[in-house]
């Protein structure tokens, strides 16, 4: 709910270099508790004041880079910011306890890079294209 | 939305002049090789932390797309920045041209809809393909549909983008192997995204169309004309 008192507010809270940060990459003026910071530097922040963020907007994320994506999430804080988890990372046991020790260090889309991904086939395939062959006519 | 993207300019000016005597070191190698990176002498990193330095600026190092990014002069300085204005105009106002073919069109009118709310990032569905500069194919491609969709393709103008949404228009998917069905619809028109899934979600579709966003940001074509 975009009001001018609501902004005034969170400018307030803030402060003014946060809250051009803020219209730049987000577009709106939002302040809430600093849940905590995941390794690549994006911030996640939470208002669960239904005054203050409509309930569906109380959890966001501050992206580190400027050329931002939403792969640039990792998976643990991925399910807190979507409500999977009720807890973040930092304060969920399960989320701590449980890491696989398989998992391999996250990493974002890298298509349109050097790095993305191409399929590629190892099996014969089953069908054969047809190969137009004319006879000549004698 | 004008001012980061000048922003961006200089501040990536300097962060490229750090990458740039790196150019060429690491040409013919890709990070994802089926090689294990211990092999090769100097290891190249597969994840990065450093937001000055994200993984997907290391995984572009040697790149010909680095260096169009990089202007080596004041004419490409301009061209660049011209191009970026130029991108920013095309990603903003994306018009899609419908080829809704089956199922997947159901998903693509979702990406419609309330929920995921395609005009929050200027995405309007056009029925016209002379108006509309990107193509999102939605299901089978039949060899019957194929001169239509072809001729469609052409009827639209420059830039024109094509999304292949689904398994069917990716690789012909179920249909694969029926006598009836062209085996991609990379066959008849180039592609620029596809998007996976069967059908695919909504919101994979729009992340699809994210994508495309990055890629008409990546788009240099003044500095191309200008190097040749």
């Amino acid at each position: 709910m975009v009001s001018l008192a609501r902004t005034i507010r969170s400018i307030r809270r803030v402060g003014l270099r946060e809250w051009w940060h803020q219209m730049q990459y987000i577009g709106d003026a939002k302040s809430g508790r600093f849940v905590g910071k995941d390794q690549f530097g994006n911030r996640y922040f939470e208002n669960l004041n239904p005054e203050e963020e409509i309930p569906g907007r109380h959890r966001w994320i501050d992206f580190a880079q400027h050329d931002y994506n939403a792969t640039q999430v990792p998976p643990e804080w991925h399910s807190w910011l979507q409500h999977i988890r009720k807890d973040p990372p930092t304060e969920d046991p399960v989320m701590q306890n449980l890491s696989p020790p398989w998992k391999t260090p996250w990493v974002e889309n890298l298509t349109g890079t050097r790095g993305a991904y191409r399929p590629y086939n190892t099996t014969r395939p089953k069908y054969e294209a047809w190969e137009p062959k004319s006879v000549p006519r004698g | 939305m004008s001012l980061p993207i000048f922003s961006s300019a200089l501040a990536n000016a300097g962060r490229r002049a750090a990458l740039r005597p790196q150019v060429g070191v690491y040409a013919c190698r890709k990070i994802h090789s089926s090689q294990s990176a211990s092999s090769s002498p100097s290891t190249i990193p597969t994840y990065s932390t450093n937001p000055a330095e994200p993984i997907t600026q290391i995984a572009k190092r040697g790149s010909n797309q680095l260096s169009l990014e990089t202007p080596s002069n004041k004419a490409e300085y301009v061209l660049s920045t011209l191009d970026k204005i130029a991108n920013w105009a095309r990603q903003g106002s994306m018009w899609p041209m419908t080829f809704g073919l089956a199922c997947c069109a159901v998903e693509m009118m979702h990406m419609a809809a309330a929920r995921y709310d395609q005009d929050r990032l200027g995405v309007v569905f056009r029925a016209s393909p002379r108006q509309s500069d990107i193509m999102i194919v939605a299901g089978t491609l039949t060899n019957k549909m194929a001169p239509a969709l072809r001729k469609v393709y052409d009827q639209m103008p420059e830039p024109r983008w094509v999304i292949s949404m689904g398994s069917c228009a990716n690789g012909g998917g179920y249909y694969h192997y029926s006598y009836s069905v062209v085996r991609g619809c990379d066959r008849i028109v180039p592609v620029d995204i596809y998007v996976p899934g069967c059908p695919p979600t909504a919101e994979a579709l729009l992340y699809g169309m994210l994508q495309l966003q990055r890629k008409m940001r990546r788009s240099r074509k003044g500095v191309l004309w200008y190097r040749k």
